[in-house]
């Protein structure tokens, strides 16, 4: 059944691939190609952002029941989250240099997303300086939780207070999507995708760790 | 859908490196299941 998943995947994600490049058409006020990008940089972005809600999700779990799985699985969606994070700002970054003619622009997203980095490098520089699993968690949860009021700042209020050469977001100040409809079907598909990958390393990365502090708790 | 234009090396790097990241994530995935396997065993 996971195995029938992972390829169902893969052929759902090779398919926004070829769509992304033959289905999609050309979108209006790009230049030539560049809005390629669009359907790579945009769910890579959603699933940095589905990461660190995620993880505020597991902390309160964490905090609840004390359970130090919900604990892993928050510090693994910021792990991922991170990862995809840094992945949507290179892309974006690609994308000004052609658009823009520089690949940094201090543009309030660009602006946004790296202070959200740099806000989530500062949650693992935080476990990293405490010993105790429990006091650890704890404290972890607690910053975490504090990510469900950063991060939609961050991605959804703050880049929409200042005015922005980035183009408009999927849904947009009128609260709807204003783009051709393959345009939308190749971006949705392309979400859908990225977020089942993501979710799919998740499981994968949370299982590796719980079999390393096994090992560790072994060997002590 | 229209085959025509010059995107058919762009795709086909993009599908190279999709599978390879695919193909590791599965046999990732799959030795992970193996060693909670042997670790349940008495």
């Amino acid at each position: 059944m996971k195995t029938l998943f992972a390829w169902l995947l893969w052929l759902w994600i090779s398919l926004v691939i070829v769509g992304a490049f033959y289905y999609a058409p050309q979108a209006e006020g790009f230049q030539d190609g560049s809005d390629r990008i669009l359907f790579f940089h945009v769910p890579m972005a959603w699933a940095s952002f589905a990461g660190f809600i995620a993880a505020a999700v597991w902390s309160v779990r964490y905090l609840m029941t004390r359970d130090l799985r919900h604990d892993r699985s928050a510090h693994v969606a910021i792990q991922l989250g991170l990862l995809f994070g840094v992945l949507a700002t290179i892309s974006g970054a690609i994308w000004a240099r052609i658009e823009w003619g520089a690949y940094w622009n201090w543009d309030p997203r660009q602006t946004s997303i790296l202070i959200s980095l740099l806000f989530y490098g500062a949650y693992l520089a935080l476990r990293g300086a405490v010993e105790d699993p429990e006091k650890r968690a704890r404290l972890a949860a607690s910053y975490a939780i504090l990510g469900l009021v950063v991060t939609p700042f961050l991605y959804w209020i703050m880049p929409r207070l200042t005015f922005s050469l980035h183009p408009e977001p999927v849904v947009n100040a009128e609260g709807k999507p204003k783009m051709q409809s393959e345009i939308l079907q190749v971006l949705l598909a392309s979400g859908v995708g990225f977020t089942a990958l993501f979710f799919w390393l998740h499981s994968v990365h949370t299982r590796i760790q719980a079999l390393a502090e096994r090992k560790s708790a072994e060997m002590e | 859908m229209d085959f025509s234009g010059g995107n058919l090396g762009v795709v086909a790097v993009n599908l190279i490196i999709w599978t390879g990241i695919f193909l590791w994530l599965l046999r990732l995935s799959r030795r992970v299941r193996t060693i909670e396997e042997t670790e349940k065993e008495p």
